[in-house]
């Protein structure tokens, strides 16, 4: 499964984790996730380090990911991608719980490509989770470096 | 009384004049000193002028004399230096003036004793106002001294105020910052959970419908439907806490323009209603538009709400000006109204009137409302009947008005 992952989810609530799943599993696009469980593992799989250093070196075709999470946040997260050279073509989504605005702003920032903020309404998280999925890792066209679709 | 007016001002004049000088020119205090003074000074003066008339030095008596009686009078003041003129003549008279050793006085001595005489009052004249000008001098250093002090004084104040202040101000920051975390671990984390309330009941309901009985499915209904509600109420106390918060950018802001915005945003809630809109003039205004419109927003979706079972719906907004500096803006209806018995539960956070059966909502729309019009300097109040609809009022200041304030300040 990692072999082949386009989608790196950075999560640390396992709930979430399967909602998110379950809501990918609708577009058949769940065995396409790698799932990390903070950012410092999040760090570990983009750079193959540690665990992760016998993936591919491909980056993922997009990043789920959350903002409050063990160890380093996502914010941080976000800006060691953005100033590393080999990743910063890796298209980030922030899904986070919050509206707050300070957050948003920083992640636009910060070079986010997009931000989302997780719907408590179920059918709207599946929707949103799908469409997310679904564009970001179907339709849109991934920068040079990034894992190829499965044809 | 009569003798005493009798002497005339010249008299009282000179009189005071010499007194004042006698004053003016003691600058030793005790009188024994002073006629000591005089006798000593004489004396000297004395022993020096025959000193010198035994060195052959002629013709000196007379400026040494002079010189005793003048230093008698600059510290003694006028009854030594009168003890010093009479001294003075009497050893003039006694030493140096032919026939000597006797004192025998002709008329051709008489201008020496006037020269005496004039001389001492020169001095005393000079001494006293040598001794005024010194007296102003020594008051004005009190006077500046006293200041400075007091400026200090104040200074000191004025920096303990702004101690206060200051500290003050880090308080209220700290406290901000204290309520800006609070709210943000609010928004984060309270909402994940009701997330998977939701999510999980949701997944259950669509597993497991099949071998629910109607009682189960209508409590998975209600979870799901309180754990939503519940995401309201935290948005909505979230969005409350923001209001308070955030900084107002204030400018003119034209109302006429904003209601209409507002009334055409509602669209949507009004399609397919009959509702009697009645606009009135708007007069421009002084605040953040953006705060300015969620009020509007929530009166007049109020308005909506309130008034659903009405055909036709009446909604009025207009203006009453109240005071000369403020504009008063009301949206009125013919809805479901209130008892006004309890008008001032009606801004409580939280707080509803109706059952929410009838009417959905938080109840937190006016809380906010007028949260933003307190933060404006503006007032805020309701009138009402149940089942007679009811009318908002919100006041604030008038844009003319402060536009003149702020060119009148600068």
């Amino acid at each position: 499964m990692s072999e082949l992952a386009r989608i790196l989810l950075v999560e640390d609530d396992p709930r979430d984790v399967e909602l998110t799943l379950t809501a990918l599993g609708e577009y058949n696009l769940a065995n396409e996730v790698e799932v990390t469980r903070d950012g410092e593992k999040a760090l570990d799989y983009l750079y193959c380090r540690g665990e992760f250093s016998t993936r591919s070196h491909d980056n993922p075709a997009v990043m789920l990911l959350d903002l409050k999470l063990p160890k380093i946040d996502g914010l941080e997260v976000l800006q060691q991608i953005r100033s590393d050279e080999r990743l910063k073509l890796i298209p980030v989504v922030v899904l986070t719980s919050s509206h707050e605005e300070r957050d948003m702003i920083r992640s636009y920032q910060l070079g986010v490509n997009a931000y989302v903020v997780k719907p408590v309404d179920f059918h709207e998280f599946v929707n949103a989770i799908k469409e997310l999925g679904v564009f970001w890792a179907v339709i849109n066209e991934p920068p040079p470096g990034s894992v190829k679709k499965a044809l | 009384m009569m003798t005493d007016h009798a002497e005339g001002p010249i008299g009282v004049g000179v009189r005071g004049t010499l007194a004042r000088w006698n004053l003016e020119s003691q600058r030793i205090r005790s009188p024994i000193l002073r006629y000591a003074l005089s006798v000593v000074s004489v004396a000297i003066g004395l022993g020096l002028a025959l000193t010198l008339q035994y060195y052959e030095f002629r013709d000196v008596e007379l400026p040494v004399l002079s010189l005793s009686i003048a230093l008698t009078t600059w510290y003694a003041g006028i009854g030594p230096s009168v003890l010093a003129i009479m001294l003075a003549m009497a050893c003039f008279n006694y030493f140096f003036v032919e026939p000597i050793y006797t004192f025998y006085v002709s008329a051709s001595d008489l201008p020496y004793f006037f020269v005496f005489i004039v001389w001492a009052l020169i001095v005393a004249w000079f001494s006293a106002s040598g001794r005024r000008i010194e007296n102003g001098l020594r008051q004005a250093r009190d006077h500046l001294q006293l200041e400075l002090e007091q400026r200090k004084q104040r200074e000191d104040e004025i920096r303990k105020l702004n101690q206060e202040l200051a500290r003050q101000a880090a308080d209220l920051e700290a406290s901000n910052k204290e309520l800006e975390s609070f709210a943000y671990s609010v928004s984060h984390d309270l909402r994940a959970p009701l997330r998977h309330v939701v999510g999980f009941s949701e997944l259950l309901q669509r597993h497991a419908s099949s071998v629910l009985d109607d009682k189960s499915c209508r409590y998975m209904q209600t979870i799901l439907e309180s754990a939503k509600r519940m995401g309201n109420l935290i948005d909505d106390l979230l969005g409350f806490s923001r209001i308070g918060r955030a900084e107002t950018k204030k400018t003119a802001v034209n109302l006429d323009q904003l209601v209409r915005e507002v009334v055409a945003e509602l669209g949507q809630e009004t399609n397919g209603r009959d509702i009697a809109w009645k606009i009135g003039a708007l007069p421009a205004c002084y605040g953040d538009r953006s705060m300015l419109k969620v009020v509007l927003v929530n009166l007049v979706s109020n308005a909506v709400k309130f008034t659903r079972m009405r055909k036709p719906a009446k909604i009025e907004i207009g203006c009453a000006e109240r005071k000369e500096n403020q504009v008063e803006v009301f949206v009125r209806d013919n809805g479901a109204g209130f008892d006004m018995q309890y008008v001032n539960k009606l801004f409580g956070v939280f707080q509803r009137l109706h059952r929410s059966e009838d009417f959905e909502g938080t109840g937190i729309g006016l809380a906010t409302a007028q949260r933003i019009i307190h933060r404006h300097g503006g007032q805020m109040r309701a009138e009402g009947a149940v089942d007679q609809g009811a009318s908002f009022y919100f006041s604030l200041p008038k844009a003319q008005d402060v536009a003149e304030r702020t060119a009148n300040t600068l």
